[in-house]
């Protein structure tokens, strides 16, 4: 009777060990079968280059509603493009092989190329790219991703297939940076997509392949796994010389960088400067760094105000006072950050727009720079009433209170951590007491927008066309009184600033327009309300016994390679031999792999060997 | 780690012999089961009202206007932030959205992620698979590697294999699961001095191997090793310390005599009349480790970077993205009351004293 | 997980003797090795951090001051190497070792409260009062304990205060339940029916007669509910949801992380923080483990 007793809790524990079975069974069947289906189009053969896809991932393949860069680098791939843009910023052909503006710049004519065609056949024309601008214009949904790179169009239109006919309400001098790889508008089959403009909001766009046109296919995706692709050796622009693009997604950039260590990557982009530094210099991997259009800057709140003027938020008065940005900016041991933070793979920051974009590099004026000096910056507060107290932490003499600014970093930023630390001691040094506010997105972009804050970490890129960074210094961007509507990025407005943006934005003279930009990050050089700190490099790894070619341009003196494009890496990486690598040390583990297997379907045998046994051992 | 339920005491061989109930009996027992099986299901769907109610509370108390953080770093116009911020059914009042919002989760509408745009109970599935994998194939070799080291060293208390079990397991038990998994990761899959890279450093199969067949299922396997070693490495104790506590219950016992006087080996002795009686309590551990065990892997995961819902879990931390968090919130802890539900009923099932009750 | 099943044989039919009771605990405690090894480590840790501003000046976990190598090996002035700012990350576990601690005592301080209060209301009240609380307490249990975590701190916001909350409302369920049921055994004894007869109020009775029985036990809980504690510290803190400004070890572990610590093999920066954490888990449940033994001499031999 003890025995019977025990049969059934052995059938249950077997239930349980089953049902664990169960739980792994399945699930390793439906991931091999339902990758079966796929393996048809994505044949095996060829060369393929294996590059990590952009750690953000892909929110949707939806390229209307999709705003991650994983996302967004795959729509550069799959999905054509009126322009191109080459990794100096300045646009090329695309889709269109030519253009011409009117005499009053508000009418853009486009020669589209002939005979191209989506990868199911059908052809590529002018009515394909004038239906999508017209979607984005007329589907709020549509518009979600990308409606304000159309808000200045009037009409767009394709009289015959070969021709685009694009008008403005105003002149626009980045028409050409509109619709580009990656950053503009990707243009998509008129064909497939007119059957879900009623419910694009749901349409994942999951059917592989994926029609498209553009250097690759997309053949599988895999949400947080991978994405797979095929050349498509026809491309306009040059074919890319591999067989097969697979995207990973990896959590971590030290996951990315284990598997290109042991051979199961070609390609990681962004790593840290932690990483570059211990990555260098090893066999068979090349770590390059190159130009790189981004920064990273504290803003300073100047006293935040809704567009009618209205003060808003609990941002300190102090910092309304320019003597106290100036003092803070004066402060900062911008050098010290470049080496201790970023390893000396940057440079210490100074004009608004990155200089990895030539056409917009400014830098001060000898004389004006605020370079460090904490004395400079102790005799700055002192002259402007800010005395010390009996703790060392001045006092303002208008509200009589102790000068402590908050400084909101994003939580899950390592970067923000680092610098904040640094900051917090500078300006301790200065008598600025600093309370360092860790936050989520969500609440740091909650606390910005109402005026919440004293000192924010802040980080942009940009494509080489700069007006959105521009645009969010200027009063539109303002909230409204009710606090809805504003996109500003610290609350800087000037009208003067103002003034100069509209004529920017209407210079078809690249010269001219350089130079008014100039006077605008002039502007904001003397405002301090960003207070730019540093652009980093772009540092990137590649293993040299898999690809060749995959960096474009030639280094200059200190090794710096010229800003880099994947669209156009990928496109050029070519096989550096015949076939893939195949990694000898993880044989052990497909060992393992395997006895692993075994060791799980031959303890589900035992169990169930034991439960029949049980009766007859009675 | 705590556990839900008292661990009960170990079956108690003396009242065996009620398994031989009468007619009558039986069926005063089928409905005095019913009855039971009845206050815990009602139980369950109190709790799962409960999750509810917590869960909205939780989500609708967060101030942060999300439309500001999906829009950051994109050209956005105000026109669109309006759409948006309808589109998410962010302009309604909180008490139309606490009726929608249980409305749809009972039809399994966990609403739209915000970061991902799509629907939040399409991204639990399309994870879900591979968090069972992970978490089932960790629950069967935690199982088999707990109680067997339960048994022996429960059987030999006191001896060397009991000692060292006990020490690995405290060990084990005193660190943090990512920590224990990002040195795993550093050891085998990086490769330290003479070790070389072993195993992949994440995901969950390598895409440039054929995705069909028995290679794929090695791949996955291999795969598999490190992050289902860790979590293994961390549960297996919770076995091993019930299995011992109650096989040294079991010792003293006169059966164990008795069926030692019939000559019986020790071998026989122990894994015929000890084990099978002192498996009751773990049964009821290793179900409610079951639901446990989802939750246990969010760090792994993150750490390994294995595409399931603990990832997405993460994922949604960092935003916060409100209706994913709160989607997979709900999703966990519907598991883990659906476990504890079975844990009751097996254990009811099981333990003869509760079923004579 | 073992404490569940612990009950405290005490004499039944008169008021146990403090003085010495004590006494036997105490002695039967220098017997038990384990105990011993996990007291004298909280000892050594619990010296080491509260003494830390004796022995180091806030100027050498200041990046601005500090001027070692980055991420540089364990060195002569460097024992256990550097982090990324070149601060001396010996130091660092040190200080490091003040808010882990200080958070794991807050969190099981307001666990040990919020069960005890809950677990004696419900032993004392039998009525519906008691059983309400007796389902709220099932209803929490139920609950996944480090998702719930998670979503409270994620919505009080990114903290040191907001994780010690999430660990307090996530963790006081073992508690409650285990003062409940020894709440029960302690007013079934005779001497708290004498105690009524001679008109102790339900105050007096919960507070003078079943708190000071109930007491033991609740500090065995207590010391192992610590440990769990800081282990939930540096989850939800490798989670984001800590301040990453302040030294912790989980800080400590995130940093590294998230800083390429592990491409760089920079052992040196992850072991530390986790070996300490080790340790001071280990000490906190070798100590728990050692009186539950003593108090409840049924659970046997072994660790």
């Amino acid at each position: 009777m003890v025995v019977r007793e025990s049969r059934r809790i052995r059938a249950v524990l077997a239930a349980a060990c089953v049902s664990g079975l169960l739980l792994a069974g399945p699930a390793a069947l439906i991931t091999a079968t339902s990758a079966a289906a796929d393996s048809s189009t994505s044949a095996t053969s060829g060369t393929t280059l294996r590059a990590a896809m952009d750690s953000s991932g892909v929110d949707t393949l939806n390229p209307f509603l999709a705003y991650f860069d994983g996302a967004l680098g795959i729509f550069g791939d799959v999905y054509p493009a009126l322009n191109s843009v080459s990794a100096d910023g300045t646009s090329g052909p695309y889709l269109a092989s030519s253009w011409t503006t009117s005499a009053d710049k508000l009418t853009w004519t486009f020669k589209i190329r002939s005979g191209l065609t989506w990868s199911d056949g059908q052809p590529l024309t002018a009515e394909d790219a004038a239906w999508t601008f017209n979607l984005i214009m007329t589907n709020s949904t549509a518009a979600t991703a990308n409606g304000s790179l159309v808000s200045n169009f009037a009409s767009v239109s394709a009289p015959d297939a070969t021709t685009l006919v694009i008008t403005t309400k105003v002149p626009q001098a980045n028409m050409l940076s509109v619709s580009v790889p990656v950053t503009g508008i990707p243009i998509v089959p008129k064909h497939i997509w007119e059957q879900h403009t009623g419910d694009l909001k749901n349409f994942k766009n999951d059917s592989y392949p994926l029609v498209g046109y553009g250097p690759w296919q997309l053949t599988d995706y895999k949400p947080d796994q991978y994405a797979k692709l095929d050349a498509n050796k026809t491309f306009v622009l040059g074919a890319p010389k591999f067989d097969h693009l697979i995207e990973p997604v990896y959590k971590t950039q030290d996951a990315a960088v284990a598997a290109l260590r042991s051979g199961q990557l070609d390609f990681v982009s962004t790593i840290n400067p932690t990483q570059y530094q211990a990555l260098r210099g090893q066999q068979n991997l090349d770590s390059f760094d190159a130009a790189y259009h981004h920064w990273v800057a504290v803003e300073m709140n100047p006293g935040a105000k809704t567009r009618s003027g209205k003060a808003i938020g609990t941002g300190n008065p102090a910092l309304a006072d320019p003597a106290v940005r100036t003092a803070i900016a004066l402060a900062t041991d911008k050098k010290t950050l470049v080496t201790k933070v970023i390893n000396g793979l940057g440079e210490p920051g100074a004009g608004y727009l990155p200089p990895a974009w030539k056409q917009w590099a400014w830098t001060p004026p000898a004389g004006e720079a605020l370079d460090y000096d904490p004395a400079k910056a102790n005799a700055t507060l002192d002259t402007a009433g800010y005395t010390k107290g009996s703790d060392g932490i001045r006092i303002d003499p208008k509200t009589h209170k102790p000068l402590e600014l908050r400084l909101g970093i994003h939580s899950d930023s390592a970067r923000d951590t680092a610098i904040s630390t640094y900051m917090s001691g500078w300006l301790a040094a200065v008598g600025i007491k600093v309370d360092i506010q860790s936050l989520s997105m969500s609440k740091l972009n909650d606390n910005l927008a109402k005026g919440d804050w004293d000192l924010l970490m802040d980080s942009w890129s940009t494509g080489a066309d700069p007006t959105y960074l521009l645009g969010i210094q200027t009063c539109a961007t303002l909230p409204m009184d009710d606090g809805t509507g504003g996109n500003t990025d610290a609350f800087y407005c000037n009208p003067e600033f103002d003034k100069l943006f509209q004529q920017q934005q209407t210079a078809f003279d690249p010269a001219q327009r350089s130079q008014i930009v100039g006077q605008m990050q002039d502007i904001l050089y003397k405002a301090n309300s960003d207070l730019i700190l540093y652009y980093d490099n772009q540092l990137n790894v590649v293993r040299t016994d898999t690809v060749k070619n995959l960096a474009a341009g030639t280094a200059d003196a200190n090794g710096m390679l010229p800003a880099q494009a994947l669209f156009w890496d990928y496109i050029n990486a070519a096989p550096a031999k015949a076939a893939g690598s195949s990694s000898s040390s993880g044989a052990v583990g497909w060992g393992v792999g395997a006895a692993a297997v075994v060791l799980l379907a031959a303890g589900g045998l035992v169990i169930r060997r034991r439960r029949s046994n049980s009766d007859e051992r009675e | 780690m705590s556990l839900a339920t008292d661990p009960p005491a170990a079956a108690d061989p003396a009242t065996g012999a009620r398994n031989h109930d009468s007619a009558p009996r039986a069926a005063a027992a089928r409905s005095a089961f019913l009855h039971y099986l009845g206050s815990k299901l009602l139980a369950a769907l109190v709790s799962f009202a409960i999750t509810l109610l917590i869960g909205f509370v939780l989500f609708q108390l967060m101030p942060a206007d999300p439309v500001q953080t999906l829009t950051r770093g994109h050209p956005t116009s105000y026109a669109q932030m309006v759409h948006l911020r309808h589109q998410l059914g962010l302009d309604q009042p909180v008490w139309r959205r606490f009726v929608t919002f249980v409305a749809n989760t009972l039809q399994g509408k966990l609403g739209d992620s915000w970061q991902f745009q799509q629907p939040v109970s399409g991204l639990i599935a399309a994870r879900l698979w591979p968090t069972l994998l992970l978490t089932g194939a960790s629950t069967v070799l935690s199982i088999v590697v707990g109680l067997w080291l339960g048994v022996r060293s429960g059987w030999r208390h006191g001896g060397l294999l009991d000692k060292v079990t006990s020490s690995v397991a405290l060990t084990f038990w005193s660190v943090p699961t990512f920590w224990l998994g990002m040195i795993l990761l550093i050891v085998f899959s990086v490769g330290l001095g003479p070790i070389p890279a072993l195993f992949p450093a994440g995901g969950m199969s390598d895409p440039s191997l054929p995705q069909t067949g028995f290679t794929h299922i090695v791949d996955v396997a291999r795969h598999l090793v490190l992050p289902a070693a860790t979590l293994v490495l961390v549960v297996f104790a919770q076995y091993t310390t019930i299995m011992r506590s109650s096989i040294i219950d079991e010792l003293g016992s006169p059966y164990l005599l008795t069926a030692r006087a019939k000559g019986l080996t020790d071998a026989l002795v122990r894994r015929r009349h000890a084990v099978p009686n002192a498996l009751l309590p773990s049964v009821t551990v290793i179900f409610l480790q079951l639901g446990g065990l989802v939750t246990g892997a969010i760090t792994v995961e993150t750490v390994f970077s294995w595409p399931g819902l603990g990832y997405l879990t993460y994922q949604a931390l960092q935003v916060p993205d409100l209706p994913l968090l709160q989607g997979t919130f709900i999703f966990f802890s519907a598991s883990v009351i659906l476990m504890n539900l079975l844990a009751d009923v097996a254990y009811r099932f099981l333990d003869p004293r509760v079923r004579a009750q | 997980m073992s404490t569940s099943t612990l009950t405290i044989s005490a004499p039944d039919t008169s008021h146990p003797t403090r003085g010495g009771a004590l006494l036997r605990f105490l002695r039967a405690f220098v017997k038990r090795p384990a105990g011993l090894a996990g007291l004298a480590i909280l000892v050594c840790v619990a010296v080491l951090a509260l003494a830390a501003p004796l022995y180091m000046g806030q100027n050498d976990l200041d990046v601005t001051k500090v001027s070692g190598p980055l991420l540089a090996p364990p060195s002569g002035g460097y024992p256990l190497g550097t982090d990324q700012a070149g601060r001396s990350i010996l130091l660092l576990v040190l200080w490091g070792a003040r808010s882990s601690l200080a958070i794991g005592a807050i969190a099981t301080l307001l666990t040990v409260l919020l069960g005890s209060s809950v677990g004696l209301l419900a032993g004392h009240y039998q009525g519906w009062i008691g059983k309400g609380l007796m389902h709220l307490t099932d209803w929490f249990i139920a609950l996944p304990s480090l998702p719930l975590a998670i979503s409270l701190a994620a919505v009080l916001g990114q903290g040191s205060t907001s994780i010690t909350i999430a660990i307090a409302v996530t963790s006081w369920t073992g508690t409650a339940r285990l003062v409940r049921a020894q709440t029960l055994a302690v007013e079934a004894r005779p001497y708290i029916e004498r105690a009524r007869a001679l008109g102790a109020g339900n105050l007096q009775v919960m507070l003078r007669h079943v708190l000071p029985n109930v007491a033991p036990l609740i500090m065995v809980s207590s010391t192992l509910t610590v440990a769990s504690a800081i282990l939930s510290e540096t989850t939800l803190t490798f989670l984001g949801l800590g301040d990453p400004t302040s030294v912790s070890w989980g800080s400590m572990l995130d940093a590294a992380f998230a800083g390429g610590a592990m491409t760089a093999g920079a052992w040196w920066y992850l072991l530390p923080p986790g070996v300490a954490i080790l340790i001071v888990v280990l000490g906190f449940t070798l100590t728990g483990r050692a009186v539950e033994h003593i108090l409840n001499p049924r659970m046997g031999v072994g660790t």
